[in-house]
């Protein structure tokens, strides 16, 4: 499934990182990698961005962006 | 004596220039970097009889130039070598600091780590084996707090002898098979004698890092082919592209590192942060918090300075003023010479001044806002809606200053960490109405909207976002094409700002904008007077404003208020500032400009004991401003006198009424506005600003007023 769909309070781990150009770089500058676990901490009240937490650190990323991240539901 | 320069190197948010300021004792300098808009500091000291220069890159995760401002830090480290680099590590966060340090290791650069946030770090439970750390980079590791100043001497120390000794750090390695292609480019790179690290270009070349091919490209010329079948063998292998694999293997590295350095805490407790955050971010109480403090934050920063501004005024213009012309008139100036002097020049002065007390509060805000860490948690909340015209989250809040007025609102742009956000964001702030536009609107809607005003002027405020979101939109399409970049932004955890770290950022700013802004505002001042007062002594239509006015007003026949030049010559002085044109409608329109000549009436120590009196009562009413409840002083109209309003009536229908003040909500910002856009911008974007607001403001006046007329109004 993608990270777009972990609902809050989920956890799961990162399958592929489809191909998505410079966003990949920056994804894994933030340490967003294959096999880290991520969790969904909020969602924004108007439902874009998400948060989520990777290698103990928030992140914020929006939904159109988490989309090309497949996750394995854990 | 040899000047060592150390560059600080690290993410953002991990205190870097608090470290900075720690050391040098708050000798910070601010300034931009060459040739962009990205904040660059620096500080210079001296210490046991060496000069030290230090830098602060901006922050950034890696070394890769993805972002401007990783291109200005790899720019940096590689052709200026600092004599050190203190890499600043989050050790809260230190896996993924030490992605970064992975790659400033390979630079060949002296190199100190500052394990920042230490206190933190130890409070949550976490042990470090600093010692072994050390030892695996081969880097001297030093913890540090640096908003306590802890570590500091143990840090400057170690710089100075990792210097000395010329300390280089330890280099990761990779896989055989990259490790292989790594050795084989480094020697062709050595035979072609590249002049940078060897190790470092050869990992970059492989890695296709396009800025940096494009900067080697003549050394590398027919090796391409050589270069791409690495490449090839290197994914093949692994089954990933290039840059994936030496990114899994960097955090590869890092795991087994962190697994060798750190202990975690069994639990992962429960942060204040989280807690924090339960609130802030909540779905139904979020937005409204979010408003609440914006509203709180306009409320100060405007209410709070607006009797400090009235007393600057009134004390340049009231005090000086009165005391310069009667010392110039006895030395026997000319009355022209003590109008240029008073009216032009030091008007303009004193309107710089006058923005000192708005930019202390705001900057005060903002800088509350960002380091506490909720500047991050604005722009998630927001992000929806700005990222409707492409802009980030964070762009809503100098938007809304924009309402209050637009010259802090350009300086808070400084927030978004994107260029291209920064540019577009002060290229849409003019259309935002500010308070000084309020005057204009309250004149013309109380002479021909009586019935509707408070609807006109929320209309009026309405199409200021309107046009501003299609400008957006517009501009996104052409001159910011292309430049966009992902949202993923880190939120920090909050931290409360010190009191230093913010009268830093304050007294910086503040300093930065009267000296290169204030220019600008004076020199535009000089400038107006000439317009208005040449051939000095004549009555408005034969000056240069009144035969400039009159010789293009046909240019707004289709704006329904061509024929009226007065109306067009008003906007000139509006460029000082908006609330001008009210004034300049007045005295244009038929009000006897009373002749001034400054009688000394009373005495000089009289003056100036009156003008400390009326800054006591301006700070009291400034403390009741900021605590007491929301005045609203904006729809008070100075009183013209009737002959003037009359004549104003007459020549106007309510629709080109309307379109004038249309008209004047988009038109040209004030002189300080494009001072702030200059000073932060530069020449280009101030260019591309006069562009907009000539060309919009023009074409959206047009369009309403035919159209009303072909409504029937």
């Amino acid at each position: 499934m993608k990270l777009s769909e972990l609902a809050i309070g989920e956890k799961g781990r990162i399958v592929r990182i489809g191909n998505v150009g410079d966003l990949k770089r920056r994804l894994r500058e933030l340490g967003i990698t294959r096999g880290e676990v991520v969790e969904v901490e909020h969602v924004a009240p108007l439902g874009d961005p998400v948060e989520i937490i990777v290698k103990n650190c928030r992140l914020s990323l929006r939904k159109e962006e988490a989309e090309h991240i497949e996750v394995e539901k854990l | 004596m040899k000047e060592i320069v150390i560059a600080f190197a690290g993410n953002p948010n991990v205190g870097k220039t608090a470290l900075i300021n720690a050391i040098s004792g708050a000798k910070l300098k601010i300034g931009n970097w060459p040739g962009v808009t990205v904040e660059k500091r620096e500080a210079e000291f001296e210490f046991e009889g060496r000069r030290f220069r230090l830098v602060d890159l901006p922050g950034i995760y890696s070394l890769t130039p993805y972002t401007i401002e990783e291109r200005i830090a790899q720019e940096f480290l590689l052709e200026e070598r600092p004599d050190v680099v203190v890499n600043v590590i989050d050790v809260t966060n230190i896996e993924r600091n030490l992605y970064l340090t992975t790659q400033l290791a390979e630079l060949e650069i002296p190199m100190v780590i500052a394990l920042n946030m230490w206190d933190e770090f130890k409070s949550k439970g976490f042990h470090l084996d600093v010692e072994m750390l050390s030892q695996i980079l081969q880097v001297p590791c030093v913890p540090t707090a640096a908003v306590r100043g802890k570590g500091i001497d143990r840090l400057l120390k170690e710089v100075i002898r990792a210097y000395e000794n010329h300390i280089l750090p330890a280099k990761m390695r990779f896989n055989r098979v990259i490790e292989e292609k790594i050795e084989r480019l480094e020697e062709m790179l050595k035979e072609r004698e590249i002049p940078y690290p060897l190790r470092w270009s050869a990992i970059k070349i492989l890695e296709k890092d396009e800025f940096f091919l494009e900067k080697v490209k003549k050394f590398i010329s027919g090796m391409e082919e050589e270069i791409e079948r690495m490449r090839r063998e290197i994914e093949d292998y692994f089954g990933e592209d290039i840059e994936t694999v030496i990114a899994e293997q960097r955090y590869g590295y890092i795991n087994g590192l962190v697994r060798e350095v750190l202990k975690k805490p069994v639990e992962r407790k429960i942060e204040i942060t989280d807690l924090i955050d339960k609130v802030f971010l909540n779905r139904l109480l979020g937005m409204p918090i979010f408003f609440f403090l914006i509203y709180m934050m306009f409320k100060v920063t405007f209410d709070g300075s607006a009797p400090l501004i009235d007393w600057i005024d009134g004390f340049i213009n009231g005090f000086v003023g009165k005391w310069l012309s009667i010392g110039l008139y006895g030395m026997g100036a000319p009355h022209w010479l003590v109008s240029l002097l008073i009216d032009g020049v030091l008007s303009g002065v004193g309107l710089v001044l006058s923005f000192v007390p708005l930019m202390f509060f705001l900057y005060l805000f903002m800088s509350i806002l960002e380091e506490s860490g909720y500047m991050a948690r604005a722009a998630f909340l927001m992000d929806k809606i700005m990222h409707l015209v492409g802009l980030h989250g964070k762009s809503f809040i100098p938007m809304v200053i924009g309402f209050g007025c637009n010259v802090p609102a350009v300086l808070a742009t400084r927030v978004l960490e994107s260029e291209k956000d920064r540019r577009l964001t002060a290229l849409l702030i003019p259309f935002m109405s500010c308070g000084a536009r309020l005057p204009i609107y309250a004149l013309f809607t109380g002479l021909f909207f009586k019935k509707h005003q408070a609807e006109i002027v929320f209309s009026l405020y309405f199409m200021g976002v309107v046009v501003s979101l299609i400008v957006g939109m517009i501009l996104q399409k052409t001159v910011f094409k292309g430049e966009s970049r992902p949202f993923i932004m880190e939120l920090p955890p909050y931290r409360i700002p010190t009191v230093k770290m913010l009268w830093n950022s304050i007294w910086l700013r503040t300093r930065s904008f009267i000296k290169k802004a204030g220019t600008v505002i004076a020199v535009t001042m000089v400038i107006l007077w000439f317009f208005m007062n040449i051939p000095y002594g004549s009555p408005p239509e034969k000056t240069v404003l009144g035969r400039v006015a009159r010789t293009v007003s046909p240019v707004f026949y289709p704006l329904g208020f061509g024929k009226n030049w007065k109306a067009i010559a008003a906007l000139i002085p509006g460029t000082v500032a908006k609330e001008i044109v009210v004034g300049a409608l007045g005295q244009l329109y038929g009000l006897e400009e009373e002749v001034k000549t400054e009688k000394a009436d009373t005495s000089f120590t009289q003056d100036l004991k009156q003008q400390v009196l009326n800054l006591k009562n301006a700070l009291i009413k400034s403390l009741k401003g900021i605590f007491g409840g929301f005045k609203t002083g904006i729809f008070e109209v100075e009183e013209e006198k009737n002959s003037a309003l009359a004549r104003i009536k007459s020549e106007f229908t309510p629709l080109s009424a309307f379109s004038y003040m249309v008209f004047c909500l988009l038109w040209m910002p004030c002189a300080a506005t494009l001072g702030a856009i200059y000073s932060e911008f530069g020449a280009g974007t101030l260019m591309l600003s006069i562009l907009l607001t000539t060309t919009v403001p023009y074409s959206v006046s047009a369009v309403i007023y035919n159209l009303g007329k072909v409504m029937g109004f």
